[in-house]
């Protein structure tokens, strides 16, 4: 499909894309200011410092999501299933510390593993059987979700956690910064250092924009894009447990929706759907963007509608402005345009 | 034979899951419940047949169930001022037309991925149907609305009539007319379609209009079962679209796919529900069994062409 | 460049329009007036609807500014945030129905740490997490009234099957627990023959009880505990034809189901009356907030509902209320 003189001529023109890239960032960087001068005097109590903790507290768990959902959609692939996984994950972790009697950490670090062999599956499946992502993860999406459902047959609720472990979701450190809010920064940190330091990382860019040229140069692209999808179950299972500390209590309906809501910041954020575009902080903004858009209309006393419709209004208004965008850098123009859902497939 | 192994494979299945029910509740065959199954898929068929038209030109629509109830509240609101029903269904399927036609100048006209647009716009207009509703029910309608107006057995056989002659025009077009042709090209290979003196664009655009449409007679047909109207009616209905296309056959990465294998999909999902009824299964289970069935679809299907390349 | 900042501008007016109007939405309710925020379980449900009719009511009478916010998605965690984001802008009293009393608990009793009363209403919460709970009926109250009443439709023997929400509702799960107590200690020869759940929709509840009656043929009974399910089970045993041999009971809205109840399919559906619930609960909860209840007095004075009694903590509203053929027309709702 992509033939080397296309691959050279994108190379010509990387400097050119961070350049433009750095500008959506900027774009971002106006819509949040914007955001927050309105909010500030819409809002009651908006700018305060116990607000802005409390923003950043609510944007752990699906900030965990996204961000690792990042990597995924920059090799062109998509994780439907982490908000299902996390469900699944809340019940294993609350069974094995109920049920089978352990130790809450160590029940913790069995949790983690668990999240990551389940995201192995998704990787087996789209690795060695070379199955499209969005299919594999919509199937894995009804498969978790239903698991969860099956195990505790919908009504079961496991509660009681001891103290030393809902300090992770419910405490503050020094009375002031949100407990959760360290584990975010590390991973945070983590996964921008892999994406944008190392070579390993800057490999899902390549596979994102094409699969058999990152395979010509040398990239054993089946094990890295299993990374993406086993990394990102592991987060799921992270993001549980934050979620279970946070709220108390493991459920088969936690992290109903959050996918989507992942992708949204994700996307928001500047990563191109198609793989090989984008940025572990343009991610970080999107969901800034986000969050403070949804709290910012709470407290200015309006419906959560408005705030879903504002936000698909935005996705659309945003990636709209980058095209229109790409189309007056005249040298990038066709490029990407017509790039199609097939290339969610690493593999072709 | 190869060629139809997807289309095929899926037909045995509900074959087998059948004749499973007719040797253990074989109450499932009774009439009044297979009619009951039948005249609940129709609808469905009509919006799975649109969504594997636009994944087979290579793009994707997660917002039908959205546009879905819009339509159906519209329909709804017409027949309940009045409106004789066909203007009301006509007015379904234009306002489904126009949402079709807003997906499709994002996704055509600017050259959005069309995941991202139909994510928003799924959004946009579940959650103004929430703020405007509320839930409400639209109530009180007409008696020439449910069934138009006739009786009950004549109305679901005119209702699947409707269905089968739309389904029927869809398979024959997409076979014999240029249009259908055009569809399979486009999403096969956009830039040789394009050398070839199609315009792209136009077919993805008329893809997600035509896909509105249909989007909007199928919430007719549904609404119609009904003295009145659920404003949540159509939740969740991308979901099942995408999954009786892709068991059906459709590739998900465009230009391969069979109406055929749809209906099949469309059936075989539309009866595991009420099978686990019969077989007097746990519900809990439903979700699990149903991931299974599509990952095993896919599965089979990424085993066999692998196995093929080898 | 230029482009770019072009578009910004543009998407800034578009985002300053939209904030101006919130403005003055937002800065109406200065001064001193109370401001209560009130919680449905989920929003874009009829039931709730009612109770917001009820609460605005309420609330003009009282003159007091009312919030009204509640989870649009299935989210379990979404009432958690936003009971904290009423702490974060200040609010008098919040008014929650409590759709998962563990998750919730932990915010109410930080609301109350930092000074804001908290009321529940229809469902509570824990005990003490909040001042006062307002108590349409207790979920021994509505699964033994559904039993009830069902027994009652088919003759206290015979199978049933229930439609629930979904197979995660904390409420229905509740009560279903009950139904299954009133079944087992007082109706011993009716039989639950199955459980489905209908996703909160009518069409996937029509389609669940056609299965559920061409399945069980000895079916005489489906007991529908989410609100969309009764007209939906109604409409699927009257396209059967089975109207003589399976009857329909369940927790529903007079409205949605007039139709079904004059045709002898349902004859009965349960609820309390729901605008009533939300009156209550806003004036119980303005009456916190002025320090004109406390905790441990016993009775209240609500408005046009005049003296409401109050058991320990709870404020009772009464007893369900079952519409019938005879009375279903004298309510709108």
């Amino acid at each position: 499909m992509t033939n080397p003189i296309a691959n050279s001529a994108t190379f010509k023109t990387t400097p050119k894309w961070k350049k433009a890239f750095f500008s959506f960032e900027a774009l971002l960087v106006v819509v949040l200011v914007v955001e927050i001068i309105i909010f500030n005097s819409t809002g009651t109590n908006f700018t305060t410092r116990d607000n802005l903790f409390e923003i950043l507290r609510f944007s752990v768990v699906l900030g965990l999501l996204a961000l690792v959902m990042t990597p995924v959609i920059l090799t062109g692939g998509i994780d439907l299933s982490v908000g299902s996984l996390l469900g699944l994950s809340a019940i294993v972790f609350g069974k094995l510390w109920r049920d089978a009697g352990m130790d809450p950490w160590l029940a913790a670090i069995c949790t983690l593993v668990f999240g990551a062999v389940a995201g192995g599956l998704n990787a087996v499946l789209i690795t060695r059987l070379r199955l499209p992502p969005l299919i594999v993860t919509l199937g894995s999406f009804s498969l978790f979700r239903g698991l969860a459902e099956a195990l505790t047959r919908g009504v079961d609720n496991v509660t009681g956690f001891p103290e030393s472990f809902l300090f992770l979701g419910q405490g503050y450190l020094f009375g002031v910064i949100p407990a959760q809010l360290p584990i975010f920064i590390l991973v945070a940190v983590g996964v921008w250092l892999l994406v944008h330091q190392t070579t390993f990382g800057r490999s899902f860019r390549a596979i994102g924009f094409s699969p058999e040229g990152a395979r010509y140069a040398g990239i054993p692209v089946e094990r890295r894009v299993a990374f993406v999808y086993i990394l990102s179950g592991f987060m799921a299972a992270l993001a549980a447990l934050v979620y279970v500390a946070h709220y108390g209590q493991a459920k088969a309906d936690a992290g109903s929706g959050y996918e989507l809501l992942a992708i949204t910041a994700v996307v928001l954020g500047g990563t191109s759907i198609f793989g090989g575009i984008g940025s572990v902080h343009g991610t970080l903004l999107g969901l800034a963007v986000l969050a403070v858009l949804r709290r910012g209309l709470t407290l200015s006393d309006q419906p959560a509608e408005l705030g879903s419709i504002l936000t698909g209004g935005l996705l659309l208004a945003v990636l709209a402005g980058e095209v229109l965008l790409k189309k007056f850098s005249s040298r990038r123009a066709r490029v990407k345009t017509n790039a199609q859902v097939s290339q969610i497939t690493p593999t072709t | 034979m190869k060629k139809y192994f997807r289309e095929i494979s899926v037909a045995v299945a509900l074959g087998l899951l059948l004749l499973v029910l007719a040797i253990f509740a074989p109450d499932f065959f009774k009439p009044t419940q297979l009619l009951t199954i039948l005249t609940a898929a129709a609808p469905v068929l009509l919006a799975a047949c649109g969504v594997a038209l636009v994944i087979m030109c290579r793009q994707i629509d997660i917002s039908i169930g959205s546009q879905f109830a819009l339509c159906s509240i519209f329909a709804g609101m017409a027949a309940g001022h009045g409106l004789p029903m066909p203007l009301v269904m006509l007015l379904a399927i234009f306002s489904g037309a126009l949402f079709g036609a807003i997906n499709g100048a994002f996704v055509a006209g600017l050259g959005l991925p069309s995941i991202v647009v139909t994510l928003a716009t799924m959004v946009t207009w579940r959650e103004a149907l929430r703020w405007w509703r509320e839930g409400e029910f639209v109530r009180d309608l007409p008696g020439s609305f449910q069934w138009f107006g006739f009786s009950q057995s004549t109305g679901q056989i005119v209702l699947l009539a409707v269905a089968g002659v739309v389904f029927l025009i869809l398979v024959f077009a997409l076979k014999h007319v240029s249009g259908g042709r055009f569809v399979y090209a486009v999403g096969s290979d956009a830039e040789a379609a394009r050398l070839a003196g199609i315009n792209p664009r136009l077919v993805t655009f008329c893809v997600f209009v035509l896909m509105g449409a249909l989007t909007g007679l199928a919430a007719l047909l549904n609404a119609i079962r009904f003295p009145d109207v659920d404003p949540k009616t159509g939740t969740g209905l991308e979901l099942q679209a995408i999954a009786a296309a892709v068991v059906g056959g459709v590739a998900i990465s465009g230009g391969r796919g069979k109406l055929w294998g749809v209906l099949a999909g469309v059936l075989l999902l539309a009866c595991i529900a009420p099978a686990l009824v019969f077989l007097r299964a746990e519900p809990q289970w439903e979700r699990a069994i149903q991931g299974s069935i599509i990952l095993l679809a896919v599965a089979a299907d990424g085993w066999r062409s692998r196995k093929g390349k080898i | 460049m230029t482009k770019l900042l072009v578009s910004l501008l543009s998407l800034t007016l578009l985002l300053t329009g939209c904030g101006q109007k919130t403005a003055d939405g937002g800065n109406e309710g200065g001064g001193k007036q109370i401001t209560v925020a009130l919680m449905p379980k989920s929003k874009g449900n009829a039931y709730f609807i009612a109770c917001r009719k009820g609460a605005e009511e309420a609330a003009k009478e009282l003159n007091v500014k009312l919030l009204w916010e509640g989870p649009t998605e299935s989210d379990p965690a979404k009432q958690n945030e936003i009971v904290e984001t009423w702490i974060t802008r200040g609010v008098d009293v919040i008014a929650v129905a409590v759709e998962n009393r563990e998750g919730i608990s932990s915010a109410l009793r930080k609301a109350r740490a930092k000074g804001i009363k908290v009321v529940t209403w229809d469902s509570d919460a824990a005990t003490d997490a909040r001042d006062l709970f307002v108590n349409q009926a207790t979920p021994e109250g509505i699964g033994t009234a559904l039993m009830e009443e069902a027994a009652k439709a088919m003759g206290g023997q015979g199978e049933y099957a229930i439609i629930t929400a979904s197979l995660t509702a904390a409420n229905m799960n509740e009560w279903q627990k009950h139904i299954k107590i009133a079944n087992d200690t007082r109706f011993p020869d009716a039989k639950q023959v199955a459980l489905r759940p209908c996703d909160d929709m009518k069409d996937k509840a029509f389609s669940e009880a056609t299965a559920l009656v061409n399945a069980h043929p000895n079916l005489k009974l489906i007991l529908a505990i989410c609100s969309p399910a009764v007209p939906g089970a109604a409409e699927a045993v009257k396209q059967a034809g089975k109207q003589n041999s399976v009857k329909v009971v369940g927790l529903g809205l007079p409205n949605e189901n007039k139709r079904y109840v004059k045709e002898g399919i349902t004859p009965s559906v349960i609820l309390w009356n729901t605008m009533d619930l939300g009156y209550l609960a806003v004036q119980t909860a303005t009456a916190l907030a002025r320090g004109e209840v406390k905790a441990g007095d016993t009775k209240i004075q609500a408005g046009r509902l005049g003296e409401m009694e109050i058991q320990g903590d709870n404020v009772l509203l009464g007893k369900p209320f079952v519409f019938t053929a005879d009375n279903i027309d004298q309510f709108d709702f």
